[in-house]
């Protein structure tokens, strides 16, 4: 391709030659897009590390590693993270931000965040750890990217950033692409067959882990409940800047749970509505009404009857018999 | 009327203008449907309408020429008839069309012309009640032969007919002179009675229309139909008993000569042509709605395949207006008319629909203008339809077996009219019901030309021709073979098709049709269909049971065989080989046949069609015991899971909720096959109420978890030979249900088990509810509701449906396999549900209109295609009630849902077809996953393609289609075909939990199979079938730029194409498909001035080869090549 450009708005073109299969034996380009990575929220490592777009769908970490190293030499390269990886956090629930009882959901919003940031640190270890011991098991030997998805490389320091774009600008001169996949093939878990069996097999983890993810989530949920509860009694009992005081279930009685409070309202709709039932029809105003009432309704009817024939017959053909 | 009482008066004042509206709407009929119906009709009538001025310009100067020239025939002196026909026809180069038998060499009677003693135009063009959609136009001229050449004795022996056919000849030679260089003419038999023989001329050659002068002009055809004066033949003598053809038995010593009734009611009908027109003029007068009724009628006989030839029935436009007038006259029972002349069009319709479907004349006579006229003794010669006050049956021209058609379908459309919640115009007077492959279960063709001489010899005494009488002789045979009542009636109808008499050229003898097939269709009755052993007569000692006996051996043969049966009662019996209902009717068909008739001596003699469909499947009897089997084992595991003691909650039920629990699979389910790991049958198990679960989703689904394996380990602790594993979900999300409980017996039956919580719904119903929650939150929880509503549900009680319904219509299960199996074939099935497709099929069930529920597979098959492409549902929901259960109201607001979903979303986005039943009138159900349409607007709108392709095919070639056809892919429609490699698919069905498949042996390194790790360990099940798996991924990577496309699981090519809207984009970050730079040189040098817009929005290619080797790399192995357009 003589005309590749090197530059794409703001990105760096980055050419990728794809090596023939006997499945599809054409020899391809595929196109990574890198640029320095400056996100909303900056974080400390934006100025070493690079913003790819355009990743192709069976990249790993590995992948990138020999790309880079082709490009700018060994030892730069140091990590890469995913956009689905990096939405985990977001978008996935982790186990931990689910374990929460739903009536406490509120509450620790509004009044647990005080209590958290004195030993933010530490709480965040702690958190890690007991968000890894209740995780399921992936059931994925090697996930796979979206198409045209996205990465940030973390790379040794600001200048090979630097030296990676030269490089990249370099490449459409000498047409040497380098080449996808080279040197990693025996390292990354395999794809196609193998990976489809080993699919089924992570499908079945052992009861055992099982049993222990379970355990280690439901400690966080029941611990939860309580601190929730303790929340709750507490300001049961306090009132606020303003003066108030919250209302919170579960006063002197024992708390009702909501779904009986639901079927209770349920049974009440219900009754209303049979005694509202009785009534109907007693009154001689109520049956010249619904008389009425019926006779529009008709007229409706028959005007909507009329329309839809109208809308009929504007598709034609509907009233022609078939041949 | 003064002194009405005031609070009336009061009432009516209020609303004037409303008040005339709401007359015509209860005018109009107090439902919904009938009212649509009414309207429907009228533009029907509307669109139907002929402009008579333009559509037949010309055609009465024409006649007016016709009869000038007819009248300046010189009048011929009286000759012996063969000698006037010899020297006519060396004269004039013009066949005289005599009726078979040709008239004896040594008849005396003279022949004469003479000119007409009146003309009269007649038919359908007089009373106007022709329809733009009827095959041919004719306008019928009558030609009254003067009485001075006729006797009354004529009325014998053919002896009227040689004569109309020598005067029509004669006729013929004129206008051939006159008129044959600018029309063709041509001789063809009224209603194909070979007795009368008429003359069409039509024009040459279809004319060029010029410019739009030509337009809604018809190319209509005029024929001049000799007939006898009124009255000329005796009534008395006419009468259906009499036998007045005797020549060709050779003295009378014969006793008693065969009576003639069709030749009798054809000469009463020569000589009613002018009373019949009479009775139409004065029905048109005195009901204004008459005409109209009778265009109804017309298009409904003509969309059944009905008309007044006799290949087609005989029971025509002409026929259904006389019945109609006719029953708008006096006379009637106790003198009254049978119905009003102040009826609307439609209701004359409907009455009349009523009357043939209560009144079966070809089992019992039916007489009209008078009581107590017994017609029973002439029944065996064909339906009777007798107008008294003329003497004629009208059902003259009609077979047994088109009289008991029009009967059945009468009755058809009678249930369709008292189904309120059903279309009822479409099927009524839209559809084509006249399709063998969709009205009969099994189709023959009988070759007949070796026996047609010994069966029916030299015998006229049956004018209507040789195959007519052996056709019904055939169908007396079937009749009695497939239709006894004694032993449980296996046909409910049987029909016989004779072939048409084509028009044949003026100086030629008709063509002799006896080389065409006899066809003969056959419905079977579902009841008795599969019955392997019939049960005749017992074997007692009175004379009575003797005789019987006698009488059914004689009938069958040597077939029949006495047998013991329960109560050590004896019977005749007979005992059929085959086991499907299309086999048996074969083979009792071929028997009996061959007994009787002589025909199917050999194999090809008949030939079978109608099979061809459920031999591609394969579809056998024994099939249903697998599915049964399958029930059992389930039955089985129910029972094991509510047996176990230490379940902290009790067992509410365990439901299944797969195709293979519910006869429905395209394929019956075998258990333990060794090439794979078992596939688990998916069942849900709820337990009662309870308070002790944890109110939060994702808490709810570890509980579930938990509870998976105490159930998995008390069931293996339990029982002996059960293995069970906890199987975990492709969940996004912690709050989706994470895992599934997989049971296999050793024997082989497997079951996936999951667990519904009745809390989870509540907890998300509240999240939605829920406004201070995050928007993307309430929208996750929807989607979540929705797939546990679908699966908890739901789908239990959809199988509980279909189990239902599978035994209520017998044909149903096959049908719907056959349904999939075409979903499949043209790899649609990844994107319906499969409970879609089942449903669809069961409406076809629940709403067979025009027909009766299929009783075939093949017929249902055909039947559901129609439905899909006639389907528009952009606008209508379908609505499948298998319970009865929804009210008019009900399927108002299911209507009224479907618009408003039109118009949130009208490029249907989210939601695409809408399919409501009782117990899901959301109607999304089974057409969304996971929020997103299944199948999406694309796909639906392929689905109605393909659909409409297949009807057009099996429309065109009929029976001559290889059923095969409907099944091919078209693999070039596609942009990329992807072909999975089956060796390396196969080899990967199969896992083991200690066995890591990166370090697996391959099979070539071990020679010895007993040295595997791999024996010895049973495998683990399957969570889902690799080829799913890999589709699954595909889709999940390239959900924008590629729809991918495939069947079964087992299908291993994959079909895509490319989103044409994502071909070329800007640039951004984060893009849905893989792109390449475009080059954008040329471009350049136009638009300087935008230089700073480009640098924004620079354009990128979709790297479509890129993609490719992508998809080539994730499927390593599997994939075996990708090709592309």
């Amino acid at each position: 391709m003589p005309s590749t450009p090197s530059t794409l708005g703001d990105f760096t073109v980055l050419p990728i030659s794809i090596p023939p299969l006997p499945s599809f034996p054409k020899p391809t380009t595929h196109y990574l897009y890198l640029r320095h990575n400056n996100p909303k929220i900056p974080t400390p490592n934006d100025s070493r590390s690079l913003f790819l777009t355009n990743c192709p769908v069976d990249s790993t970490d590995l992948h990138l590693r020999s790309l880079f190293t082709s490009l700018v030499g060994p030892g730069r390269f140091e990590s890469a993270t995913f956009e689905d990886e990096r939405k985990d956090t977001a978008h996935k629930l982790s186990p931990l931000d689910a374990a929460v009882p739903v009536n406490a959901v509120h509450l620790l919003r509004a009044h647990g965040s005080t209590k958290k940031r004195k030993r933010e640190e530490e709480e965040d270890v702690e958190r890690s750890k007991e968000d890894e011991a209740a995780r399921l098991p992936s059931t994925w030997a090697r996930p796979l990217r979206k198409s045209g998805s996205t990465a940030v490389v973390l790379l040794a320091d600001e200048k090979s950033v630097e030296q990676v774009l030269k490089a990249c600008a370099k490449l459409p001169k000498t047409k040497k692409y380098p080449e996808w996949g080279a040197g990693v093939a025996n390292k990354t878990p395999a794809l196609g067959s193998v990976w489809l069996k080993q699919h089924n097999r992570l499908c079945y983890p052992d009861p055992a882990t099982l049993q222990q993810a379970v355990d280690a989530f439901s400690a966080v949920f029941a611990r939860r409940e309580k601190e929730a509860a303790e929340i709750a009694k507490r300001l049961r009992n306090e009132p606020d800047e303003d003066g108030f005081v919250t209302v919170t279930r579960g006063g002197r009685n024992a708390p009702a749970s909501r779904s009986e409070a639901e079927e209770a309202r349920k049974k009440m709709i219900e009754r209303a509505e049979k005694k509202r039932q009785e009534m109907e029809g007693l009154y001689r105003f109520q049956l010249r009404e619904k008389q009425k009432e019926e006779q529009e309704e008709l007229l409706k009817r028959f005007e909507d009857d009329r329309k839809k024939l109208e809308a009929m017959r504007m598709k034609r053909g509907k009233f022609v018999p078939e041949a | 009327m003064e002194s009405g009482p005031a609070k009336r008066r009061k009432l009516d004042h209020s609303q004037d203008g409303a008040e005339k509206a709401l007359e015509s709407a209860l005018s109009a009929g107090g439902v919904s449907r009938s009212r649509a119906f009414i309207l429907e009709a009228e533009e029907l009538l509307e669109e139907a309408r002929i402009d008579y001025k333009v559509a037949f310009e010309g055609a009465d100067q024409l006649l007016h020429k016709i009869k000038g020239s007819i009248e300046a025939i010189k009048s011929q002196e009286p000759l012996p008839i063969l000698e006037a026909a010899a020297k006519f026809e060396k004269k004039s180069k013009i066949k005289i069309p005599f009726p078979d038998p040709q008239p004896p060499k040594n008849s005396n009677y003279k022949v004469a012309f003479a000119k007409p003693a009146q003309f009269n135009v007649v038919g359908s063009y007089v009373s106007k009640t022709m329809v733009k959609t009827q095959k041919d136009h004719s306008v019928d001229m009558i030609v009254v032969l003067p009485q001075e050449l006729l006797q009354e004795k004529d009325y014998l022996d053919l002896r009227y007919f040689y004569k109309r056919a020598y005067y029509l000849a004669v006729v013929a030679n004129a206008l051939q002179k006159e008129v044959g260089s600018e029309r063709q003419l041509s001789y063809e038999y009224l209603n194909g009675n070979p007795l009368c023989p008429v003359v069409a001329i039509q024009p040459r050659a279809p004319e060029v229309t010029e410019g739009g002068s030509g337009q809604g002009r018809l190319q209509y055809r005029i024929r001049i139909i000799p007939c006898a004066p009124e009255g000329f033949f005796p009534k008395g003598k006419l009468h259906l008993g009499a036998s007045l053809v005797r020549r060709g038995k050779d003295s009378e010593s014969e006793t008693p000569a065969h009576p003639t009734a069709f030749y009798n009611s054809t000469v009463a009908a020569e000589g009613s042509f002018l009373s019949y027109l009479k009775l139409l003029r004065q029905t048109e007068k005195k009901c204004a709605a008459f005409k109209k009724a009778c265009i109804l009628g017309r298009t409904w006989l003509q969309q059944r395949g009905f008309g007044g030839d006799a290949s087609k029935g005989g029971f025509g436009h002409f026929e259904w207006s006389i019945l109609l007038a006719l029953l708008l006259q006096g006379g009637q029972k106790m003198g009254h008319a049978a119905l009003s002349t102040s009826l609307s069009a439609t209701q004359l319709f409907k009455a009349q629909v009523q009357f043939l479907s209560v009144m079966n004349f070809s089992e019992k006579p039916c007489v009209l203008g008078a009581e107590n006229v017994d017609l029973e003794e002439h029944i065996e010669s064909g339906p009777i339809l007798y107008d008294f006050a003329r003497g004629l049956n009208i059902a003259f021209k009609m077979g047994h077996w088109s009289a008991a058609l029009l009967h059945q379908h009468a009755k058809w459309t009678r249930s369709l009219m008292s189904d309120s919640s059903a279309d009822q115009f479409t099927p009524t007077f839209i559809l084509r019901a006249d399709l063998p492959s969709h009205t009969f279960d099994l189709f023959a063709h009988l070759h007949y030309t070796d026996v047609l001489d010994e069966v029916i010899g030299n015998d006229y005494s049956e004018s209507r021709g040789r195959i007519w009488q052996l056709g019904s002789k055939v169908y007396r045979v079937l009749k009695r073979a497939l239709g006894d009542k004694e032993l449980g009636e296996r046909a409910r109808i049987i029909h016989i098709q004779t072939p048409e008499q084509p028009k044949w050229s003026l100086s030629e003898k008709p063509k002799d049709q006896t080389g065409a097939a006899l066809e003969v269709g056959v419905l079977f009755d579902p009841a008795n269909m599969s019955r392997v052993v019939d049960k005749g007569p017992s074997a007692g000692a009175t004379a009575e049971e003797k005789d019987e006996c006698e009488r059914f051996r004689r009938f069958w043969g040597d077939k029949a065989e006495l047998r013991r049966f329960e109560r050590d009662t004896i019977r005749e019996t007979l005992v059929w080989k085959s086991t499907t209902p299309f086999e048996i009717c074969e083979e009792i068909m071929r028997y009996i046949l061959a007994l009787h008739l002589r025909i199917g001596h050999l194999e090809d003699d008949i030939s079978f069609y109608g099979n061809g469909l459920v031999d591609l499947l394969s579809i056998k009897p024994a099939d249903t015991t697998l599915y049964n089997v399958a029930r059992k084992e389930f039955g089985t595991f129910e029972r094991d899971i509510r047996n176990l003691d230490d379940l902290p909650l009790r067992v509410r039920q365990i439901a299944p909720v797969c195709p293979e629990l519910r006869h429905a699979s395209v394929k019956p389910p075998v258990f333990g096959s060794l090439k794979s790991g078992p596939r688990p049958m998916d069942c849900i198990i709820s337990f009662e109420a309870s308070g002790k679960w944890p109110e939060s989703v994702a808490a709810i689904q570890r509980t579930k978890i938990a509870f998976l394996l105490m159930i998995g380990n008390l069931l293996e602790n339990s029982k002996q030979g059960v293995k069970t594993h906890v199987g975990l979900e492709d969940a996004h999300f912690e709050t989706e249900n994470l895992a599934f409980l997989d049971v296999i017996y050793e024997s082989g039956p497997a079951f996936r088990l999951r667990i519904h919580s009745d809390l989870e719904e509540s907890l998300l119903e509240r999240q939605i509810k829920d406004k201070t929650q995050e928007q993307y939150l309430r929208q996750r929880a929807t989607t979540q509701l929705a797939t546990f509503r679908r699966l908890y549900t739901n789908l239990p009680l959809h199988n509980q449906t279909i189990n239902t319904s599978i035994t209520r219509f017998p044909a149903l299960g096959p049908t719907i396999r056959l349904v999939k199996h075409w979903f499949n074939s043209h790899k649609l099935s990844c994107h319906f549900t499969d409970e879609f497709i089942e449903l669809v099929t069961l409406h076809i069930f629940l709403s067979p209109y025009p027909w009766d529920a299929p009783s075939s597979p093949s017929t249902g098959f055909n039947r559901v295609l129609l439905f899909l492409s006639r389907w528009d549902w952009r606008t209508e929901p379908l609505i499948v009630d298998s319970g009865n259960e929804l009210t008019s109201s009900d399927r108002m607001a299911i209507s009224t849902r479907l618009e408003a979903w039109r118009k949130i979303d009208p490029s249907m986005n989210h939601t695409v077809l809408f399919l409501a039943t009782s117990q899901e009138p959301t109607g999304v159900a089974w057409t969304s996953l996971h929020g997103e349409a299944k199948p999406t607007k694309v796909v639906a709108m392929r689905m109605t393609a393909l659909a409409k392709a297949a009807c057009k095919v099996i429309r065109e070639e009929q029976l001559n289609l290889d059923p095969r056809r409907l099944f091919v892919p078209a693999l070039k429609d596609y942009d990329v075909v992807i072909y999975l490699n089956t060796k390396a698919v196969k080899a990967s069905l199969k896992t083991y939990e200690t066995v890591d498949p990166a370090n697996e042996p391959s099979h070539a390194s071990s020679k010895f199979k007993n040295l595997d790790v791999v024996t010895g360990e049973a495998p683990l099940p399957l969570a889902m079938h690799p080829g799913d798996v890999l589709l699954e991924q595909l889709k999940k990577v390239y959900g924008g730029p590629l729809v991918f496309f495939r069947g079964a699981t087992e299908d291993n090519v994959i079909g895509a194409i490319w989103n044409p809207g994502m071909e070329r984009r800007t640039f951004r970050r984060g893009m849905l498909a893989s792109y390449k730079p475009v080059k954008q040189k040329g471009k350049r040098g136009d638009d300087d001035t935008m230089e700073v817009d480009e640098e924004e929005k620079v354009e990128v290619e979709m790297n479509k080869e890129a993609m490719l080797a992508e998809i080539a790399r994730l499927g390593g192995d599997l994939v075996e090549k990708i090709e592309t357009k």
